[in-house]
């Protein structure tokens, strides 16, 4: 027998495609900053009262993220809720990633995220402390904001699945409808869940008021009192669980086939129906996770009045998966940098003459170049594709230099010698003759052996 | 017939006139490779001239120099006598050099008239005006029998008719230079002719015509000079007229290649496949796009429905299979059970094989690497997978097994991306896949559309293996050779309908295409099963 896997060729490292995938997503987070420094400086330029110096300045506080925060004690506790505020955005990061990787688009991540919190705080807020051991009022309220999550993503992928509706149409229908349906559920209750008692009128009653917040097992104190607290290990255990099911399960099997070439998984007799239900629900569960995550750390005010506006921690889902390539592993980074560079952002204003709008600004270039990464990686994959296909084909014939396509070994030897002299193969003239006949084991299997 | 040395560039022919394209010493690598080998290919004005090679010779690659999609690192082109360089397609274009390329350049939501005029829309101020190019393309197609109709969308033609709509394209450009990449591998064979009288008609006009083929009967048929390649190298240069079809295929192939199938006669056994009065609705027009067809396949034999591409076999297999929905009425019995109503799955592991007709929509995931495309109908099983984890060592292994038997070639081996594999080994991989999965029935649609008869050799052998052990075998194809060679019965498909049933032993190609033109038909028995 052959050994293929000896046959099998290295990949340069650089033409590897998890390489190529975080080549380009470095280029876009270049870029963005590229042209936030650009427009910093242009402010510098064209301002009376800021010196040129202040755009350096400016951009090295952006780059330093919680660093900017000063001495050290501020620069833990900026890390720790750096990182607490990372937790709902890998979630929904997750969530649109999953979907990318089945070939659909969730937009829906906010809508999702906003079902996930009203489930999340209706449980955790409504079930009397003491009643039962907050623990357990903590894992039904996780619960059920996973579970709105994922009836809010199982709309579109129905109406996706069934009708082939469009499902960026659905999920944006479905956010303003979440959006209207939290609005409307608390303000209908409002005795019961507004914090009235510390006059905020606009937000829920934090959850830790029942008693119900997340375990921090000392990850608070460890960042000097900060929010952060266990959720962040949950997050990654999720990711890590998400990126075994897509690549090694017979499940992520059938969704990756299913948005790479959604024919071929229908001849295989895949259930590509089934499947982009169950994409978008799962989807949509990991947003309403991200959310419960956020609203059960107990010292969070969610703002009700959500009528107008929609989270853009569900939107920022978008960039923090287009920046990982879709990796579910690579959105826990992407998601932290895309707040680290919001942290910086943070401390503009304090700072320096710029006010904090300049890092949403950044941000928003970098979501911009986001857009591009999956177009500069096609773009490096497309380069070498070409001149792999090329290879491969004119490869052939290097690797067997000697066989045509079928050929026995009684034709070949009774065949003219072709042009070629035997040993002109890569190798040695052994070499050359054992792949010959290895490779003329089917040609001869079938023809019965000395023809 | 073996010429084996690579000869010097011939010497100008006794015209006086310079090549029109004169391809001289091309050499272009790759890493590791060199995929054009010091070629010189030599264009006269108004000729046919085919370039032959099986798959990997490096046709494409010259071809794509002359386009301008490569840059050679030896050689030149000349044009007219007078050297040029060929940056882009754009260049090529400017030059006169059209294209019709082997996959189509084809927006599939346009209509076809919209694809001929894009990118030379006629306009006034922006406003098009496609009636006066309407008409233009009405004449063309006319004039060269290219029978399409100027308004249906692309999407909603058949293959064959892209296939013309791409050739307008090229006319409608008033292209001097016109290259054929393998474009007869879709058409039927009264199209072949078709395109044949075409080419010869273009040839007269003096525009000259490149062809790129690796179909023996047609180069013989049309081409004027044919140079052949064989791994990158340059191989000769001959009049057609001086060869024979075997001197060609020995130059291309480097040794005799067997022409007609070795098969003993079909041992019949039970009826595998009973196919009653189905019925699917067409997506184009109000008529059935197959109606009312029964047909039978028996353990042991192969049964081959010939026919015009176009005519149903696309849908009937679609409908056969499960892709698409038969009309009420339908009954498919496959080995005693009835599997109208049954998945795909269950088709698939209950005994139906299916090579697809189109392998990059159907047969492949593009961007999985060749062994999860080797266990795609397969992943779900107990071999391949403990606890909803699929095993990748057995995956490898089986698929390693796999690459072995059928001589499935790749550059990394099992983890070859299916995408960057050529044609011939794409193909390749599904019919071992399809093969080497426990099968009562094969459903086989153009096996062997595109490939070069080494390959064809093969799976041809491969076909009549599976017969042979058992299984019954529907081929579809559009090829007379093919079917003539590899078939027990032939069923002849027109509009939809079966209208004739043959013994490949007492027909002749021309009488099938009277039936498979529409001109002839049998008053069949329902249910098929004996021979006629």
């Amino acid at each position: 027998m052959r050994n293929q896997a000896s046959e099998t060729k290295k990949v340069p490292f650089f033409r590897k495609p998890a390489v190529q995938s975080i080549v380009a997503s470095l280029i876009c987070v270049l870029g963005g900053l590229l042209v936030g420094f650009i427009v910093l400086l242009l402010m510098a330029v064209f301002s009376k009262d800021i010196p040129v110096s202040e755009a350096f300045r400016g951009i090295l506080i952006v780059l330093s993220g919680p660093i900017a925060a000063g001495n050290p004690k501020d620069v833990l506790f900026t890390c720790g809720n750096m990182l607490f505020t990372a937790t709902p955005l890998i979630m929904t990061g997750l969530s649109v990633a999953l979907a990318f990787k089945t070939g659909l688009f969730n937009i829906g991540a906010p809508g999702q995220y906003l079902m996930g919190a009203m489930g999340s705080l209706l449980v955790a807020l409504s079930i009397p402390q003491g009643t039962m051991p907050a623990a357990l009022i903590w894992i039904l309220a996780f619960l059920a904001g996973t579970l709105l999550g994922v009836l809010w993503g199982a709309i579109p992928g129905f109406f996706k699945a069934k009708f082939n509706v469009n499902e960026v149409i659905v999920c944006i229908l479905t956010n303003w409808i979440a959006a209207n349906v939290v609005s409307w559920v608390f303000y209908a209750n409002q005795e019961k869940f507004v914090n009235i008692a510390e006059t905020k009128t606009n937000f829920i009653k934090k959850t830790i008021s029942n008693g119900v917040s997340t375990a921090t097992f000392g990850l608070d104190k460890l960042f000097a009192n900060s929010y952060l607290d266990v959720s962040i290990v949950i997050v990654c255990v999720i990711a890590v669980l998400l990126y075994v099911m897509l690549n090694k399960t017979t499940f992520g099997y059938e969704l990756r086939a299913c948005g790479y070439n959604r024919n071929a998984a229908k001849y295989a007799g895949m259930n590509e129906k089934r499947n982009i239900l169950l994409s978008m629900a799962i989807a949509g569960g990991l947003a309403g996770c991200g959310a419960a995550l956020w609203c059960l750390n107990g010292q969070q005010d969610f703002k009700w009045n959500t009528y107008q506006s929609l989270p853009n921690v569900g939107f920022n889902g978008i960039p923090a998966a287009l920046l990982a390539s879709n990796n579910p592993i690579g959105v826990i980074f992407s998601a932290i940098f895309l707040r680290y560079i919001d942290t910086g952002g943070s401390y503009l204003p304090g700072e320096t003459s710029f006010n904090e709008y300049v890092s949403q600004l950044i941000i928003a270039v970098i979501i911009y170049f986001a857009g591009f990464s999956k177009f500069i990686k096609d773009y490096l994959k497309k380069k070498q594709m070409k001149k792999e296909t090329a290879a491969t084909i004119a490869g052939d014939f290097v690797k067997n230099p000697e066989r045509p396509i079928g050929q026995t070994a009684s034709e070949q030897s009774a065949a003219p010698p072709p042009e070629a002299p035997a040993p002109a193969g890569p190798g040695s003239g052994e070499e050359t003759a054992e792949t010959a006949s290895a490779a003329d084991v089917p040609a001869e299997g079938k023809d019965g052996d000395g023809q | 017939m073996e010429n084996s040395t690579n000869l010097p560039a011939q010497a100008p022919g006794p015209e006086k006139e310079p090549y029109v394209i004169e391809m001289r010493n091309i050499t272009k690598e790759f890493p590791g490779i060199i995929a054009n080998d010091n070629i010189t290919l030599q264009l006269r004005r108004g000729e046919i001239h085919a370039l032959l090679g099986e798959n990997g010779a490096g046709k494409s690659t010259l071809m794509s120099v002359l386009f301008g999609l490569y840059q050679p690192e030896k050689g030149e082109i000349y044009k007219d006598g007078k050297k040029v360089t060929i940056n882009n397609p754009n260049d090529a274009n400017a030059l006169g050099i059209g294209m019709v390329h082997q996959h189509f350049k084809l927006v599939d939501v346009f209509s076809v008239l919209d694809n001929i005029i894009l990118g030379i829309e006629p306009n006034t101020l922006g406003f098009l005006r496609k009636k006066d190019a309407r008409k233009r393309v009405l004449e063309l197609s006319e004039n060269y029998g290219l029978n399409v109709d100027p308004d249906a969308l692309v999407e909603d033609i058949t293959v064959g008719m892209q296939q013309r709509t791409e050739i307008l394209k090229m006319l409608y450009r008033n292209n001097e230079i016109l290259i054929f990449d393998e474009p007869t591998a879709v058409l039927t064979p009264q199209e072949i002719t078709e395109l044949m009288h075409i080419m010869k008609g273009l040839a007269a006009e003096g525009k000259s015509i490149l062809f790129i083929s690796h179909k023996l009967n047609e180069i013989m048929e049309v081409a004027d000079r044919c140079t052949v390649l064989r791994k990158g190298k340059y191989i000769g240069t001959v009049d057609i007229a001086d060869v024979t079809k075997e001197d060609l295929s020995a130059m291309m192939v480097g040794r005799n290649v067997k022409f007609a199938v070795d098969k003993d006669d079909a041992k019949p056994g039970k009826v595998m496949l009973d196919v009653e009065h189905l019925s699917v609705k067409s997506r184009i027009h109000k008529k059935n796009a197959v109606n009312d067809v029964s047909l039978q396949v028996r353990a042991g034999e192969i049964v081959c429905i010939a026919g015009i591409d176009g005519n149903g076999q696309s849908e009937f297999v679609a409908a056969l299979t499960g892709l698409e929905k038969a009309e009420p009425g339908s009954k498919i019995v496959l080995d005693g059970e009835d599997v109208t109503r049954k998945s795909i799955r269950y088709k698939n592991t209950h005994g139906m094989s299916h090579i697809p007709e189109d392998r990059h929509k159907h047969g492949l995931v593009l961007d999985y690497t060749l062994q999860e495309n080797i266990v795609l109908q397969r992943y779900f099983e107990k071999e391949f997978q403990t606890g909803g984890f699929i095993r990748f060592d057995k995956v490898r292994e089986y698929a390693e097994l796999l690459i072995e038997k059928f001589d499935v070639r790749s550059g990394q081996g099992a983890l070859t991306p299916a995408r960057s594999m050529s044609g011939g080994n794409q193909q390749k991989a599904i019919i071992a896949r399809e093969l080497d999965r426990e099968h009562k029935l094969l459903v086989a649609v153009q096996p062997t559309r595109g490939l070069d008869v080494g390959a064809i050799e093969f799976i041809h052998e491969q076909i009549v293996t599976s017969r042979d052990s058992g299984s019954a075998v529907l081929l579809i194809s559009l090829e007379l050779d093919e079917v003539m060679n590899l078939s027990d019965r032939i069923l002849v498909m027109y509009d939809g309908e079966i209208v004739g049933e043959f013994d490949p032993k007492k027909t002749t190609v021309e009488e099938l295409g009277l039936y498979m033109a529409g001109a002839k038909r049998q008053d069949r028995q329902e249910g098929g099963g004996d021979n006629a």
